[in-house]
């Protein structure tokens, strides 16, 4: 793999690491199977795509792609609470709705952004190389986020929302609204994810409402991968275990794409997640039944 | 204080599986009093405790708390004037949680649950206090996951958890049952203290009629939704454990003899 290929794929895998920082909070911390973020995810593409063509300063655009993921998220939380739908599948009706939203709001299935301005342009005449501005623009977009949800999670708020994912009757019998929190902590993961959306839009000047397809597959993948990788109960180190999951995720498919391992090619790219999913997912169980065996032995 | 008037639960209302479970009971608990619950399976007793609490949909009645009516209420608003320990110790905690976090949790109850940090050191010493008087050991195993205690253990650290906030009325729902008799009676002391040191108004249901006359200040006895017998003073401190069960003999006898007129 090439520097400008390595380069690439962290920044993709950074990008990324808010659709993973997202999936943590639905799968993880609040045990709801949310797939809105397939049409979260280009939701915010799309948003902020559309809003810097109109001529909207390209943060305000940004920060409203991550408002109308956040808006996403409460859409399928009030299918699932108010209206007691199944999770996976209130997410899924919000999902497949956002798919014909976001053609009308770009108007077509997908947007150019060439020669258009983004939150990058203005670190791309500070004499760098493009390619490693982006990457520090976006790192630090992350560390934002990502310290953003450690901090809230260690707050009296948060530590009722991660309760909310493993005891409801106990939430609720210490005064938590279960509905508030599953409403909050939806609109939260979708907002990463819309945010995701649009900085994946920008950097890679396009917006396309088919990149939001397997959004939750590559989020879940990072979430997994990063968690077998680094355990740890404390949230710092989860939380830094998916972002390093995404990041890890892209390198491998990167790599065995790249090298042509057993002739792959880019439409592989499915199936090498499924195994990779599969195979982090097995993991953890192998290793316990090969420490019983040692035990016994 | 709660003050229950005229409380009626209906399960599967209008079908053939319709079950009265409690049939317009009426019951007032004056501030700082300590009331057991017994009653046979199917009586009535959590449902009666689910109605205070919120948790059981009433078809009928009215539910005051201090004076404060809250019949229409959901659980986590009444949270705010109650503490609740449940039967089952996995039930009143959070096993993923850490010892100090469930703790932390607890002493938000009531409170605005905002941006400040769960666990600050002033928090900790508090909690370390608290739990010091449990004499488990647990002040020194704050950081570990509740998870890993055992379920007597859990259930005393749920009673140390109710008192954090600070509200003034605590339900049991027969929170001794699941556990060991040593334990058992251990939790049923540590209650006793507990009550006492922070002047706690109780609502306890238990299926032991013996804990139900050695603890508290007043017994009722729920049948088929309906109040049988309800002793306090005097009264009651002549009951013993025989008597109870010849009373309570006597109730379902009479029940008996309506069954048996009707079937002669």
């Amino acid at each position: 793999m090439s520097l400008f290929a390595f380069l690439g794929t962290l920044e993709i895998g950074l990008v990324y690491g808010l659709v993973a920082l997202g999936v943590y909070l639905t799968f993880r911390v609040l045990d709801f199977p949310d797939l809105t973020v397939d049409g979260s995810f280009p939701m915010g593409g799309a948003v902020a795509a559309t809003a810097i063509v109109a001529g909207v300063n390209p943060w305000l655009a940004t920060a409203m792609a991550v408002l109308v993921g956040a808006i996403c998220g409460l859409v399928t939380a009030f299918l699932a609470v108010r209206c007691g739908i199944l999770h996976l599948l209130a997410s899924i009706l919000t999902m497949i709705a956002a798919f014909s939203i976001n053609i009308r709001i770009m108007g077509r299935p997908n947007m150019a952004l060439l020669g258009e301005p983004t939150i990058f342009t203005p670190f791309d005449n500070l004499g760098l190389d493009s390619l490693y501005s982006h990457l520090g623009v976006v790192f630090f977009l992350v560390l934002f986020s990502a310290f953003f949800v450690v901090r809230l999670l260690s707050s009296d708020f948060g530590l009722a929302l991660r309760a909310t994912g493993v005891n409801e009757r106990m939430v609720a019998a210490q005064g938590g609204s279960i509905g508030f929190y599953t409403y909050f902590g939806l609109a939260l993961s979708n907002g990463f994810v819309g945010f995701s959306g649009a900085l994946f839009a920008q950097s890679n000047s396009f917006a396309d409402v088919t990149s939001g397809v397997g959004t939750i597959v590559v989020g879940l993948a990072a979430v997994i991968l990063g968690q077998t990788l680094i355990p740890g109960r404390r949230i710092w180190v989860a939380v830094v275990a998916v972002i390093a999951g995404s990041i890890l995720y892209r390198l491998a498919v990167g790599f065995a794409l790249s090298t042509g391992m057993f002739g792959m090619q880019a439409s592989d790219l499915n199936l090498v997640t499924a195994v990779l999913v599969a195979i982090a997912l097995i993991a953890p169980k192998m290793k316990g039944r090969i420490r019983l065996k040692a035990a016994k032995g | 204080m709660i003050q229950l008037q005229n409380i009626r639960v209906t399960f599967n209302a209008n079908t053939i599986l319709e079950n009265q479970a409690l049939r317009g009971i009426s019951l007032t608990v004056p501030e700082r009093q300590f009331v057991t619950v017994i009653g046979s399976n199917g009586a009535g007793k959590s449902t009666l405790l689910g109605a205070v609490s919120g948790e059981t949909p009433i078809s009928a009645g009215r539910v005051e708390i201090d004076e404060v009516e809250v019949t229409r209420w959901p659980v986590h608003r009444r949270a705010r004037y109650a503490a609740r320990v449940f039967q089952n110790p996995l039930a009143g905690t959070c096993a993923t949680l850490t010892i100090e976090e469930n703790m932390a949790l607890a002493y938000g109850r009531g409170k605005r649950r905002g941006w400040r940090l769960a666990l600050s050191s002033g928090r900790r010493r508090l909690f370390q206090d608290r739990i010091s008087i449990l004499g488990l050991g647990l002040e020194d195993r704050l950081g570990d996951s509740i998870g890993l205690l055992s379920g007597g253990q859990r259930q005393a650290v749920s009673l140390v958890m109710a008192t954090l906030s600070d509200s003034r009325l605590l339900l049991l729902d027969e929170h001794t049952a699941a556990l060991d008799p040593r334990m058992a009676a251990f939790i049923l002391e540590l209650t006793n203290t507990v009550v006492e040191e922070f002047a706690l108004t109780v609502l306890m249901v238990t299926h032991s009629m013996k804990d139900a006359l050695a603890c508290g200040d007043r017994t009722v006895m729920l049948h088929q939704g309906k109040i049988v017998l309800d002793v306090a003073g005097e009264e009651r401190d002549k009951l013993d454990v025989p008597h109870l069960l010849e009373m309570f003999s006597r109730v379902r006898g009479e029940e008996l003899a309506d069954d048996s007129l009707l079937l002669g």
